[in-house]
């Protein structure tokens, strides 16, 4: 790390108790923001997210609940701005997939996987855009994926929901750029942290054959790229996907 | 192979007008002998003429003098490598059973050092390129052996996915801290068990151990580790039981197969043993089928890629979480697919053939439509869930761990002996006894020939003949 580039940033993170969103937690913690994290149920890794993020001179604010659920988006916010006195940074990371094929998923699928990955990003960013309008500044980075990108073998429900976040970006930074408000999205290939864990690995043989770094991603180097798009130093990318894939 | 002298004699395999395949040979100076292969030809020879997946052993090649089953190493002729390593770290044995298929050494035994151990490591590293599916320990009774644990945590280290032990049992139950220690280091336990019954139990093992058996497996349940259930059939003796045998590994959590073993008249006690035991692939495969209700018929089972189509048949069944009765494979999926699945590994890996096997089967049961087929895409759908949990993340060990089971197989294997011996079969063998200076012996060809000649093995080790037959052609009369 080169510069603190997130000094005294707002910053509020859904899904930041592990894997990506964690690894941005603490990335944008050393930076020198002030970065508050959402979790859907596991506690003890919320837990072992804060100690992270307090040995790194944090003092985060967390709070649990689905991203679904509009109460809960509305209520996290204003106990941030509450705290805070508002928000610099939304990072819309929350996610969920299921490896399963067209065959297999059913309509509660659908909706979990596209409630959690479109629609929660929708809920969060509308609770924290009336702030960020009279504040006139704002960035919004919704995480997506290589594989509504690129050609990836993702399931149809998770690229499709990562698709809608494409269009939620495109639309939303469109509209509220004239405020100042930068919406973007980073779209990682396969990292080492997740879904990079758990498959077979043929599955990462194949990837890292493709790719033309010949590797995994780092969460941490994706978190080092979403420090610095959602940073003062970037003042000019609105709409944008920034693919980090390793060059496939 | 002549079951006297144990020369090597050319011998015919013919099948009969009563559609039986017979093995006949004749020793020069033991006479006229035969012995009953298969009691259906037909399916003999169905199954012999599979092509199987051959991939010839990378390192330690030796050249052929001899001739099979005469020049272990392997030899230059071998054609498949090592996918199921053995390594028999004790000649020591706390039970002397009556169809004991080696030979072991109780008065100052033998225990493998770690060093040599390592080395075999070594050598299995380099002959399948860093990956390795299995390996098994075996003995004697490898608990008996005081450095077991830092074995079995050493393969771990090596990243061997599956490291099993075999077991009588008889340790395990009365030390529960080392069932614990098993448990910790994600060992498999491939535990003998023969019967349910006292009298079979007795001409098997040779003592009463039923009761010790199933506390075994209770305490193993407990501490959740990773079981096989091996079972000898021996016509005759259990081989009416082997349907229960099935149902009560099927519904243990922690039995993750069962492998059924005919019975080999070689080794300590095997080779005496009253031999209208004998019994083949095809029986056991019957049995199989009726005494287990349907669950599981002969066609349900298909040959292991990996080895000589007569050497392995294996189903595999999705298990329901629920308690309902479990799918063979092959009621979703043709033979030729599961048998394809199969290729790469002699036990079931999230391999690239797998995943096409059984996205293909997914897709055509969706397409169907029927409620049969709905049940058994809702078992599918629960192994992939488990797999690939969507609410956290878990290594990838943890998700063939959760793959497992949710899955089950039962495995039959037929060994060799004297009477049997083909050569056609052990050329193309995937089990062998690993040796640390990189020596590896078919099992089969081990338990016939050369375990008999290791003086770590026995008191008194058998000298080799003269070891007839090699390349030598056969003299027309």
């Amino acid at each position: 790390m080169t510069a603190r580039r997130l000094e005294g940033k707002r910053c509020l993170i859904t899904g930041g108790t592990r894997g990506l969103g964690l690894a941005m937690a603490k990335a944008f913690t050393r930076h020198g923001a002030r970065v508050a994290i959402t979790y859907r149920r596991d506690r003890a890794d919320a837990d072992a997210a804060v100690a992270a993020l307090t040995a790194l001179g944090g003092e985060p604010l967390v709070y649990q609940g689905s991203v679904a659920d509009a109460a809960h988006a509305t209520a996290t916010v204003a106990a941030v701005n509450a705290a805070w006195g508002g928000i610099d940074v939304l990072v819309n990371n929350a996610g969920v997939t299921q490896v399963l094929p067209m065959a297999l998923i059913e309509e509660a699928d659908w909706d979990l996987v596209m409630d959690t990955n479109a629609k929660g990003a929708f809920l969060f960013a509308r609770a924290v855009l009336r702030g960020m309008i009279r504040a006139r500044a704002g960035h919004i980075l919704n995480i997506g994926t290589a594989g509504s990108e690129r050609v990836l073998e993702a399931p149809i429900h998770y690229a499709a929901a990562k698709a809608a976040l494409r269009g939620l970006t495109d639309a939303l930074a469109r509209e509220v750029g004239r405020y100042n408000i930068q919406v973007n999205l980073l779209a990682p290939g396969l990292l080492d942290v997740g879904m990079g864990q758990m498959l077979p690995k043929h599955r990462i043989g194949e990837y890292v054959e493709q790719a033309s770094l010949g590797r995994l991603g780092k969460a941490e180097e994706l978190a080092e790229i979403a420090a610095f798009l959602v940073s003062d130093e970037n003042r000019f990318m609105a709409a944008a996907k920034i693919v980090a894939d390793g060059g496939l | 192979m002549c079951r006297a002298c144990r020369n090597a004699i050319a011998a015919d395999v013919v099948a009969t007008a009563t559609g039986e395949v017979w093995m006949r040979k004749r020793c020069d100076d033991h006479g006229a002998q035969e012995v009953r292969l298969s009691t259906s030809a037909a399916w003999y020879e169905e199954t012999r003429a599979m092509t199987q997946h051959r991939v010839a052993p990378r390192t330690g090649k030796r050249p052929v003098a001899l001739g099979c089953p005469f020049d272990c190493g392997p030899c230059e002729a071998h054609g498949q490598k090592v996918r199921l390593p053995v390594v028999t770290i004790t000649s020591a044995c706390n039970l002397d059973c009556p169809i004991c298929y080696v030979h072991n050494k109780n008065h100052d035994p033998y225990h493998m050092s770690p060093d040599d151990f390592g080395r075999i490591l070594g050598h299995l590293r380099d002959d399948h390129g860093g990956e390795l599916d299995i390996v098994n320990i075996t003995g004697g009774e490898p608990t008996l052996h005081p450095q077991l644990c830092e074995f079995i945590a050493a393969a771990k280290r090596e990243g061997i996915h599956r490291v099993t032990v075999c077991s009588n049992g008889v340790r395990l139950v009365k030390d529960e801290a080392l069932v614990a220690q098993l448990a910790a280091l994600d060992a498999r336990v491939a535990l003998s068990f023969d019967s349910f019954e006292a009298d079979a139990d007795v001409a098997l093992q040779g003592v009463h151990l039923v009761a010790t058996k199933l506390r075994c497996l209770d305490l193993l349940e407990q501490h959740g580790v990773s079981t096989t259930l091996i079972p000898v059939m021996t016509k005759g003796v259990n081989d009416h039981e082997v349907g229960r045998l099935i149902a009560y590994g099927l519904a243990k959590s922690n039995v993750r197969h069962l492998e059924i073993h005919t019975i080999t008249f070689t080794g300590q006690g095997g080779r005496t043993f009253d031999r209208s035991g004998r019994i083949s692939m095809i029986e056991v495969l019957e049995g199989i089928e009726a005494t287990t209700d349907g669950l599981l018929r002969v066609e349900d089972f298909v040959p292991s890629p990996c080895a000589h189509p007569l050497c392995y048949q294996i189903a595999y069944l999705l298990v329901d979480p629920d308690g309902g009765a479990p799918v063979p494979f092959t009621r979703f999926m043709s033979r030729d697919d599961l048998y394809r699945a199969l290729s790469d590994r002699l036990y079931m890996e999230p391999t690239p053939a797998l995943e096409a096997v059984m996205h293909e089967a997914i897709d055509r049961l969706w397409a169907e439509d029927d409620p049969a087929s709905a049940r058994t895409l809702r078992l599918l759908k629960g192994m992939l869930t488990a797999m690939f949990p969507s609410d956290r993340a878990i290594t990838r060990h943890e998700a063939m761990a959760a793959g497992e089971r949710a899955v089950k197989a039962v495995y039959v294997h037929s060994h060799m002996d004297e009477d049997t011996f083909d050569t056609e079969r052990a050329m193309d063998c995937c089990d062998s006894n690993c040796y640390a200076d990189g020596t590896t012996i078919p099992v089969c060809n081990s338990n016939v020939l050369y375990r008999d000649k290791e003086a770590r093995f026995n008191d008194a080790p058998a000298v080799w003949n003269e070891r007839r037959g090699g390349h030598r052609l056969r003299v027309l009369s």
